[in-house]
């Protein structure tokens, strides 16, 4: 919390996880509840990324990052009123065939319109100022969390997740609801995709990664998904671990998150968090109450 | 010089699609009776792949004789597979819904996992043989003859598999899962065991596909996920469940890929695919064949 001190190592890894924090935060906003299982984090992410490096030589700093979350919630809510109509498996296979579709149109475009295969940032703001937008960002996506999951509109989200049918019954505006929720999500998986794409100075296609998807959904179910504790104790625990051993040993580090998937998903419904939380007697036996994990 | 043209682009149309088709009935095949959907599918043809490339190279063994190799091999990582983690899961989830996301998470979890140990096994080099690359005439165009080969191998395979589900009294079995689940059940059917023989022979099927895939292309650890998308496409067109459906939608979406590639560019390709994939799931979510 004290980037000034530390060696920029330190605040380069601590940058990683406030993103990762933010990203797996925000996911759980929408999926976390409703039971949504989302794989457009990436693309929102990506989308973000782009905005920085097409506007941001006109914009002053901190109005990349707010036009990213502008462009993101917009995408969202196209992408929500097509997609979420969609249930289970579809929805998520959607999201998923969306971020590639993306990519490689923007592949296309990029080789045969602009004749070029990626961008250069220049004049990128100045490390602590990136380290503070994300820091920013950070406490705004826990905190609207912590209120989302006190409003009415949270309540009317996990009344969706539990029965979309009865919740309809009940007067909810589902499909309001629901594309409201994926857009707030998506606004601040592209701010941070806006700040964290100055530190590559050079962005191609390939930012809209698959990989940023998953981490997101095994970070929130790694920790419990249906908290606010859970996505951050997850998205910090495998985001040291990520950066730690990602750029040494990649495909162990992606063989090992492959495994801790499998294991989650079979063993530990509602993630770490929610071991802690679960009385000692009936943490060895299934718990016999339906628990309320998410995306599950 | 334009019938030439078109057998040209029918005939190579088909037999891409015949290689989608096969890979889309294993596909299908899982999702169809367990509400499985695996999206590591492909890493089964991937590893499939390697595998009759790793045999041919290492003992100079003929690649289409591995596919007795890859076959059996496939069949039973998915017996054991259906044992250790998906039994697990239909037993532990208490709804429909519940169980088709969380295996969709838990086929991600394997997908990961095969292609990393392909990486750490194979590295990310591009890795080929040559076979039967000898020229084949047809009708005034020229095929290679292992696309022609594959080609039949996998058509055979698709439509032989769609006479054992017609005619034999286990395909009979696995129709009435398909159809009504509880009912089946009812009259004595094993869902259990059913189950975990239609994934294993779902996985073979993937691997098989692979073997074949190896004469004909490349291979490097990520052939997989684009095999499953096209895949679930394949699927999605042709209706979930619905077997003829993937024979007949692979052999469409075969035609329609190499003529996009023959009209427009060769890099259209990919996103022909998930165009139509997207489009299929917003318009017509039960297939183009679907009730």
């Amino acid at each position: 919390m004290i980037p000034q001190v530390v060696t920029p190592y330190y605040r380069s890894l601590a940058l990683a996880i406030l993103a990762d924090v933010t990203l797996t935060v925000a996911w759980a906003f929408f999926s976390g509840p409703t039971r949504y299982l989302s794989l457009a984090t990436g693309a929102f992410f990506g989308a973000g990324a782009y905005v920085t490096a097409v506007a941001g030589k006109g914009l002053a700093w901190p109005l990349p990052v707010v036009a990213a979350a502008v462009v993101g919630a917009v995408m969202a809510l196209v992408v929500g009123a097509l997609a979420l109509r969609l249930r289970g498996p579809y929805f998520a296979v959607f999201t998923f065939g969306l971020a590639e579709l993306t990519k490689h149109t923007l592949i296309w475009y990029e080789t045969s319109v602009t004749g070029t295969v990626g961008r250069l940032i220049l004049a990128p703001p100045a490390p602590l100022v990136l380290y503070y937008t994300v820091l920013v960002l950070t406490v705004l996506a826990v905190a609207t969390s912590v209120l989302l999951r006190r409003s009415r509109w949270g309540y009317a989200l996990v009344a969706i997740g539990a029965d979309e049918e009865r919740a309809a019954t009940l007067s909810i505006d589902t499909t309001r609801v629901k594309v409201g929720a994926f857009a707030l999500s998506a606004a601040f998986m592209a701010a941070v995709g806006a700040a964290m794409a100055p530190r590559w100075t050079y962005l191609d296609p390939q930012v809209f990664n698959p990989l940023v998807s998953f981490q997101a959904v095994i970070m929130a179910l790694v920790g419990g998904a249906s908290t606010v504790v859970g996505p951050i104790v997850g998205a910090v625990f495998l985001g040291l671990a990520s950066e730690i051993l990602l750029l040494r040993f990649r495909y162990v580090y992606m063989l090992a998150l492959g495994l801790t998937l499998i294991v989650v998903v079979l063993a530990l419904p509602s993630g770490l968090v929610g071991l802690a939380q679960r009385p000692p007697q009936a943490a060895r036996g299934r718990p016999s109450g339906r628990p309320p994990e998410a995306a599950s | 010089m334009k019938l030439t043209l078109l057998v040209d682009v029918v005939g190579a149309g088909l037999m891409t699609g015949g290689i989608y088709a096969l890979v889309a009935l294993g596909l299908n095949l899982q999702y169809g009776l367990m509400r499985v959907l695996n999206v590591a599918h492909g890493e089964f043809l991937m590893v499939g792949a390697y595998l009759t490339y790793s045999l041919h190279t290492a003992w100079g063994v003929n690649p289409l004789l591995t596919l007795l190799v890859t076959g059996p091999a496939a069949f039973g990582a998915g017996l054991v597979l259906h044992r250790l983690l998906y039994a697990r899961l239909v037993a532990a989830s208490d709804s429909r819904e519940a169980l088709e996301s969380r295996s969709l998470l838990l086929s991600f979890g394997l997908l990961f996992v095969l292609q990393n140990a392909a990486l750490l096994l194979w590295s990310a080099d591009l890795k080929g043989y040559s076979y039967l690359s000898t020229p084949f005439r047809v009708l005034g165009t020229v095929f290679p003859a292992n696309r022609v080969v594959a080609a039949c191998v996998a058509l055979g395979l698709s439509v032989g598999f769609y006479l054992v589900l017609q005619r034999s009294l286990m395909g009979k079995a696995v129709r009435a899962l398909m159809q009504e689940p509880e009912g089946a059940q009812l009259v004595g059917i094993d869902v259990n065991r059913l189950h975990g023989l239609c994934f294993g022979i779902g996985i073979a099927m993937s691997a098989v596909t692979g073997s074949l895939v190896s004469m004909l292309f490349e291979l490097t650890p990520f052939i997989g996920l684009p095999y499953t998308v096209t895949a679930l496409v394949v699927v999605i067109l042709g209706g979930l469940g619905n077997v003829m459906g993937s024979l007949l939608g692979g052999l469409l979406l075969g035609l329609v890929e190499t003529a996009s590639v023959y009209l427009v560019a060769s890099d259209v390709r990919i996103i022909a695919s998930y165009a139509v994939l997207s489009l299929i799931l917003i318009l017509k979510p039960s297939g183009l064949f679907g009730r």
